[in-house]
Formats: structure tokens, sequence, C-alpha cells
């Protein structure tokens, strides 16, 4: 039975400049179930790269985190998951309900949640084991309990791959670093788990007591993917992770990331600006457009029959024969200005199908057909 | 024998290799400036005796011959490059012999090695010593003032460094003397030794040193000798310890050196029976005289241990002046370089991986930013020898600058060409080690 590991609510975060606020991050919602593969596509600069740094809390100081929630889900049976999440809010997967409130305690059989029904808070209890799925809003947590979750739960990728490595140290002691760190065990075992990882992306083992220079790009990014895959994470956000290396390694190793992602059953967020990389490996795809997400669906559905204009637009620059790439045609226009975003629908200015109400009101994100989900006042059929 | 050529040939020893050979490039080069400056100067050294009756005019001319001031300048310079190179730096003109028999050489002069090797090592203690603190003061401070901007101690540390920094130093340095040796008298006014303390010392481990040979200067040289000797084991156990894989072996290796490496010194400098196993050692054989002179144990009588704090203690207020008006420059830089390697996207990535807040801090915004600071730090080097006269002058302290100043003023020529070299190459030898450090710290110089 599918189950969701990740499950965003209106993520809202904004950068103080000088010049204003930019709206890099609007009322982002979305669900990440486990071994699935969500793409999260959109032209440079909508922020998507944001809404990962903000579900790790990795944000730069002049971010400004204003709203929303992040639940993260483990089993029920994880200890230091379940004592984590006490005093938080929480939601709570049992017998395929879900329960929300505050964890107010949790013992070896039973949660007791502070729940509100029917306006009211009641305390309810429920059953602890391991179907129970403990959903922690890592919002909510302190910089020091979110460190397990670093890496451990969510490891990423980052978009600047390359640069991800420190270049004093050994490749492999970077790696040992962060298994040491969350799972402590005698370094030649961690050596050897690290000759595995190494072994996996299809990296010499010998490679691992070699610095960062000596690498080339394509190396650096497979070293990088196992160093992301280090302490067995619930989830892997990669941002861009091949966007730096030339079409055919590119290729290659995204569909050796897609393989390792099948074989063990990871979930997986890629962060693309490219919907011909989203379409190789997405099983749902999320569109971005200016801060907020537009749509969000299967990635089927979506590409067969896509209800915002500018998921088609975006489909109609995807090009037939692979390999080409042809330039937005069907768009005109610049994306905006985060800092003074268009009114009502960000997307209007640019929009074919605009009309007056565009301008003047948000559109809700609504389910418009059976898991697809559009923000759009005139859907596309 | 081809391996041997690879080892030389390959990675860190092709590097420290093809560094020696500049610096012996870099040396003669240097010689050959000093040569040339002393030759650039109107007249000779027998100039002083123009104004001095006694002088005729041809004892003058003998003298000239009697110097070789009468050669043609290209076989001067030969012989002046082959005295240094054969270790004949000439006699001074002013300093007398001290030791009771007349030197084979000089004679009733002093050797200008001899006055060179005795304060050389002086400068080289302060030297090293001001360096290390006050460039692990600045290491320390900056890296905290940039990993939290805004906090109370970078505004306080920023306005006290840069104030200290920009001060007239022989201005800052009498302050310092005025408070803390003049008014609380806590530490001496100056000098190198309180010579009350070392009256009755004649005899230093089985070596008489009442008559030709300084006290201080054996003690002071195996004070050194153990920093050096002590630094190198703990440094080499430190390395070589990373070769466990267990964090518990390498921490019972370290701290085990460090142990064995204090009971030692303190064994050394507190008098003990080492002093009777070395006594009963040099029975057996006198041929490690010369050894003994720097390494022996002492016999037992004379805790050495008082001794070196005397030293200690003279060298406190130099060291404070030194790291106070210094500290800044390397702090300040520190912060900067690790604003920007604060950003590098390994931090974040450091960071993503959950370790903790101290060690993204120290193991990989430091770590990188302490690169550029190395680098500076190479470069001043060479500029420390002039705040090295300046100090070692107001304290009195009776170092290589002092001595470079010395013999200026008094026309000491042999001494001043002398000290003037060795500063040369002492300054050098600091570069070259700085760099091969720096070597170490960044693994993408060693390859290229
Ligand atoms: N630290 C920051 N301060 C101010 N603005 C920022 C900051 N980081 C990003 N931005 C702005 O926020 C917006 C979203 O940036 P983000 O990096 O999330 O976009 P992205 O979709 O990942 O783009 P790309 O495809 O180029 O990586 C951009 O307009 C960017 O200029
Ligand atoms: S809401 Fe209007 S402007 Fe926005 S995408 Fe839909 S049709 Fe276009
Ligand atoms: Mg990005």
């Amino acid at each position: 039975m599918a189950y969701p590991v990740l499950q965003v609510e209106n993520l809202t975060m904004h950068y103080t400049t000088r010049k204003g606020a930019v709206k890099a991050v609007e009322d982002v919602s979305f669900s990440l179930e486990k071994g699935e593969a969500l793409g999260l596509v959109g032209e440079s600069g909508c922020g998507k790269t944001s809404v990962a740094l903000t579900l790790l809390r990795l944000l730069p100081e002049n971010a400004q985190f204003l709203g929303g929630h992040v639940y993260f889900f483990r089993d029920g049976s994880d200890e230091a998951h379940a004592r984590r999440a006490v005093g938080k809010p929480v939601k709570v997967l049992l017998d395929g309900q879900e329960h929300q409130g505050r964890l107010v305690g949790v013992d070896r059989s039973q949660l007791v949640l502070d729940a509100r029904l029917n306006g009211r808070t009641q305390q309810i209890k429920l059953a602890r084991d391991g179907i129970a799925r403990i959903g922690v809003d890592l919002t909510a947590l302190s910089d020091e309990e979110m460190r397990p979750i670093r890496w451990k739960g969510i490891s990423m990728i980052f978009q600047a791959a390359m640069n991800s490595l420190n270049p004093v140290y050994k490749v492999g002691d970077q790696i040992i670093e962060a298994i040491q760190t969350h799972m402590p065990m005698p370094i030649p075992e961690a050596r050897e788990r690290v000759a595995q990882l190494f072994q996996l992306v299809g990296l010499d083992r010998q490679l691992m007591d070699r610095y960062p220079h000596e690498y080339s790009g394509g190396m650096k990014q497979r070293a990088v993917i196992a160093m992301a895959l280090a302490c067995d994470p619930d989830i892997i956000i990669a941002d861009e992770p091949t966007t730096a290396l030339d079409v055919i390694v590119q290729d290659k190793i995204l569909r050796e990331m897609r393989q390792i992602q099948k074989k063990l059953n990871m979930s997986m967020i890629y962060i693309s600006h490219d919907i011909a990389v989203i379409a190789e490996v997405a099983d749902k795809v999320g569109v971005m457009y200016a801060g907020g997400l537009v749509e969000f669906g299967p990635a089927e559905a979506i590409f067969k029959n896509p209800i915002h204009p500018y998921t088609k637009a975006l489909m109609s620059a995807f090009p037939s024969i692979k390999g080409e790439k042809v330039k937005l045609a069907a768009l005109p226009g610049e994306p905006p200005d985060l800092i003074k975003p268009p009114s009502g629908c960000r997307f209007h200015p640019r929009c074919p199908y605009a009309t007056e109400i565009c301008e003047r009101e948000v559109p809700k994100f609504i389910e418009h057909k059976p898991k697809q989900h559009a923000a759009c006042w005139n859907p596309l059929t | 024998m081809k391996r041997i050529w690879q080892t030389l040939t390959s990675g860190m020893s092709k590097y420290i290799i093809m560094r020696l050979l500049q610096v012996i490039l870099v040396l003669y080069l240097y010689m050959t400036l000093v040569f040339i400056i002393l030759e650039a100067q109107p007249g000779d050294i027998t100039d002083i005796y123009v104004g001095n009756p006694k002088i005729t005019p041809e004892a003058r001319d003998a003298i000239v011959k009697q110097l070789g001031l009468d050669k043609p300048i290209h076989e001067r310079y030969f012989e002046y490059l082959k005295n240094f190179v054969t270790g004949h730096l000439g006699c001074s003109f002013k300093w007398g012999n001290i030791s009771p028999t007349p030197d084979p050489v000089c004679r009733e002069q002093r050797p200008t090695w001899d006055l060179i090797k005795e304060r050389l090592p002086r400068t080289i203690v302060l030297f090293l010593t001001y360096t290390i603190v006050s460039f692990y003061i600045g290491f320390f401070l900056g890296k905290l003032i940039a990993w939290r901007r805004g906090a109370i101690i970078e505004y306080f540390s920023t306005v006290v460094g840069v104030t200290l920094f920009t001060v007239f130093t022989p201005w800052f340095a009498l302050l310092l003397v005025w408070l803390f040796a003049v008014n609380l008298g806590v530490v001496p006014i100056g000098g190198f030794i309180n010579p009350d303390s070392w009256t009755n010392i004649r005899q230093i481990g089985s070596v008489d040193c009442s008559v030709g040979i300084s006290c201080s200067n054996i003690v002071f040289n195996q004070m050194l000798l153990w920093l050096g000797g002590l630094s190198l084991f703990w440094g080499i156990v430190y390395l070589w310890s990373r070769r466990f894989s267990y964090v518990w072996q390498r921490n019972v290796i370290r701290w085990g050196a460090v142990a064995l490496g204090i009971v030692l010194a303190g064994l050394f400098f507190g008098g003990s029976w080492f002093g009777e196993v070395n006594r009963v050692v040099l029975a057996r054989n006198t041929k490690f005289q010369f050894f003994v002179w720097y390494f022996e144990f002492p016999a037992g009588t004379i805790p050495l241990f008082p001794l070196a704090l005397d030293f200690v203690q003279h060298m406190v207020l130099p060291i404070l002046t030194l790291t106070l008006i210094s500290f800044a420059g390397t702090m300040l830089l520190m912060r900067n370089t690790m604003l920007e390697t604060m950003r590098e996207d390994y931090v974040m990535a450091a960071k993503a991986k959950g370790l903790p807040d101290n060690v993204v801090r120290d193991k990989h915004a430091a770590r990188n930013a302490l690169l550029p600071v190395v680098t500076s730090l190479i470069f001043a080097i060479a500029f420390s020898v002039d705040g090295g006269v300046f100090t070692e002058t107001i304290f009195s302290w009776p170092g290589m600058g002092q001595l470079l100043l010395l013999s200026a003023l008094e026309q000491d020529y042999p001494v001043a060409i002398g000290s003037l070299v060795f500063t040369g190459i002492f300054a050098l030898v600091a570069h070259v080690i700085a760099d091969i450090l720096y070597a170490f710290l960044d693994p993408r110089i060693r390859y290229d």
C-alpha cells in the first residue's frame, strides 16, 4: 500500500532584500509517497531550489519563513522519531485514517494526541505499532532536533553538486563523515560502505582516497549521488542533478539514478527546469511558476492532458524528438519579478487564455481531475 | 634507485625540492644584493680611521691590504661568497672575546659566527612564539565573529583590534612597559635574563660555564631544542595516528604522546635521576661531548625549571606587545575569508549532512578560510624583520634584530654583514616552512 513520506502544506517563504521582499515560495502544497519520484519543474528563478531549502530548513540568513507545514513521516515503531515528535504538531496515519493534532505523549503501546475535533480540543489515544505512521511537522523542530532528519531522513544533491565537495578533504572521508554522524560504526565498516556506494554509482573504489580536484565533472556528480545515498535516507532531493554535464553523461546518470531509486524503493524529488528530464524520471509532476505551484498530479495524466496553460506552454517546448531543445516558443515575455509579482494569477500577463478575473483574483489550487490539481480560472480540458 | 627517483619527483617531495632549490637561488641573489649595497657606499670601511691621529696613512694602507680591500671587486665578491660557504664570517670590530683563551683566528676579538650562534635562537623563539600566538588568536576570533555576525564580540574585537593595529608600535610598547613592568611590576622591564638568578650557576650538567661559556645560553638552547623536538614529535605522532581506524585508538596514541612529552620535559627541567643515567653514559664514552652539550640530561644538582622560567618571564611583555598589535590583521582577514567560505556550497552541504554546528564551522568553513590567511602570513614574514628590530631594541632583547641595529650604528661591518645575511636566511627559511605547511593544508597545491 502506498503511504506518504512527506506532506507539504501551504509553504510560504520570502527573501528580504533591499529592494523589497522576494516572494520566492508562495502557498506551495504537495505530497510525496514512498518509492515515488516527484518532478518539480519550472523556469529558472521560479523558486524550485527555495522550496527544497525550506523543507530542509537550510535557508540563508535573509530568508523569512512565513508559514506552512512540512510533515515528515516515519514508522510508528521508530523510537527516536516518536520522541522527537512529542510536543510538536503531528499527523498520524492509522488504518487509512488521518489524525491531526499535537502529540502530547508516547509510550510503548500508544500515542496520545491533542486533536481538534468538531471545534473542540480532545485527547485521543492511538495504537502505536509499525502500521501507525507519525508525521512530525519539521517547521516546528529546533535546529538541534532537525539535525538527525537531515541526510538520514532527507538528503540532497545540490544544484551545484560539483561544489558541494569540500576541496581539502578526500571524497571518501566526506561521505564517511556523514555516515559517522548518523549511524556510528567503526571506520573499516564505514569505508566498506562507501566502497559499496561507489560501486552502486559506478565509481572505482580506489577513488575514495582521492581529492575532489582529481575527479572529473561526471565523477564528482556520481560521488555526490553516493554521498546522498550514504545514510539510506527516506527522501532524496536532487536539485538539477545533471545540468553541469554533457548530454550523454547526463542521460546515463539520470537513468542510473532512476534505477537505484527503484531498486532501493526510495522517494525522490527531482528538480529541473528541463521538462524532458522530468518526463524521463518522474512518477508525479509539480509545475512551478513564479513562486507558486500551478499544477500537480500524476506524470502520465499531466503529460497527456495538462490543465494549466503554463504546463501546456512548457510541454510545447518539450521536443517530440528527444535530444533537440526548442525555446519556449509559445510563451512570450519574461518570468515576472518576484518582488512585485502580477496581481491575481501570476501568469496572466503571459497567458493566452487569460480573462478578466485572472488579473483580479488568485485562482484556488484545486483538484480539477482525479488527483490532478491546478490553480487556474480557465482550466484546459 | 628508480624508486627513490620516483618518490623524489612525485607530489609533495617534488614540491618541497623545487621550493628548496628556489630558496637557494633567492639566497644567492640576496647575498649579492647585500654585497652590492655595501660596495655602493662611498669610501671604504677604513674611513672611520680618518679622524684618528694615531693611524697614519701608511697604517691605514696596511689595514686596507690586510682586509683585502685593495683587490679588484670581482675577487672580493668571490671571497665574500666563499667565506659564507666555508663559515668564515670574520671577527667583530667591537665585541671582545669572552673565552679565557684567545680565539685561534680572531684572538682578542669575538668571531661573528659566535655572536650569531648565540643570538639567532633567541630571535627564533620570540618570533615563533609570537607568530603562533597572534595567528591563533586572530584565527579564532575571526572565525567566531564571522560565524555570529552582529554579536557583541564582533564590535568589541573589531574596534579593539583595529585600534591596536593602527597604533604607533614603539609608543604602544612603551605604554605596556610602563603599565605592566613599571606600575604593576608583574614582569621585568626588559632584557633576556635576571642576572641575580644566575650568579651562582657555574655548571649546567657536566658543562662548566663559569668562564667562556654563557650558562644562560646552554639552558636557553636546551629549552629551544625541547620545544622544537616536542613539537616535531607530537606532529609526527599526530599524523601517524591517523592510520588507525578507531577514534579511541587515535586519542590514546595522541594523548599518550602528549603525556610522554610532558613527563620527559618535566623530568629534564626538574632535574632528577636522569642526571645519574647521563653521568654513567658519559663516563663510558666521552665522544658524545658535543652532543651532550645540547641534549644532556642535567646532573641532578640544579633543576633547570626556575632558570627556564626566567626566560619565559622576560618573553611575556615582548610577545604580548607583538601579539596585541598584530592579531587584528589576521582576525579581520580571517573574518572576511570566513564570510566568503560560509557561502560556499560545501558548507551548505555540510550543514545538510546534519553535522553539528561547530563541526560545520571548524572543519568545513574555517578550514578553508584558513588557506588565504596562511598565504598572507607567508607574505608577512618578510616584513616582520623590521618589527623584530623595533621590538628587540625596545625590550632590550639581545637577539638578531638588536645585533643588526647595534652593529650598523657602530659600524661593526663583519657583524653587520653577518647579521644581515642571517636575518635574511632566517626569514627565507621561515617562508619556506610556511610554504610547505601550506602545501600540506591545501591538497590542490601538492599535485600541480
Ligand atoms: N538568498 C536570496 N536572497 C534574495 N533572493 C533570492 C535568494 N535566493 C534566491 N533568490 C531569488 O528567489 C527566486 C527563486 O530562486 P530559486 O533559486 O529558488 O529558483 P530556482 O527555481 O531554483 O531557479 P534555478 O533554476 O535558476 O535554480 C529567484 O528570483 C532568486 O533570484
Ligand atoms: S488563471 Fe487565467 S491567467 Fe492564470 S493560467 Fe489560468 S487562464 Fe491563464
Ligand atoms: Mg535552483
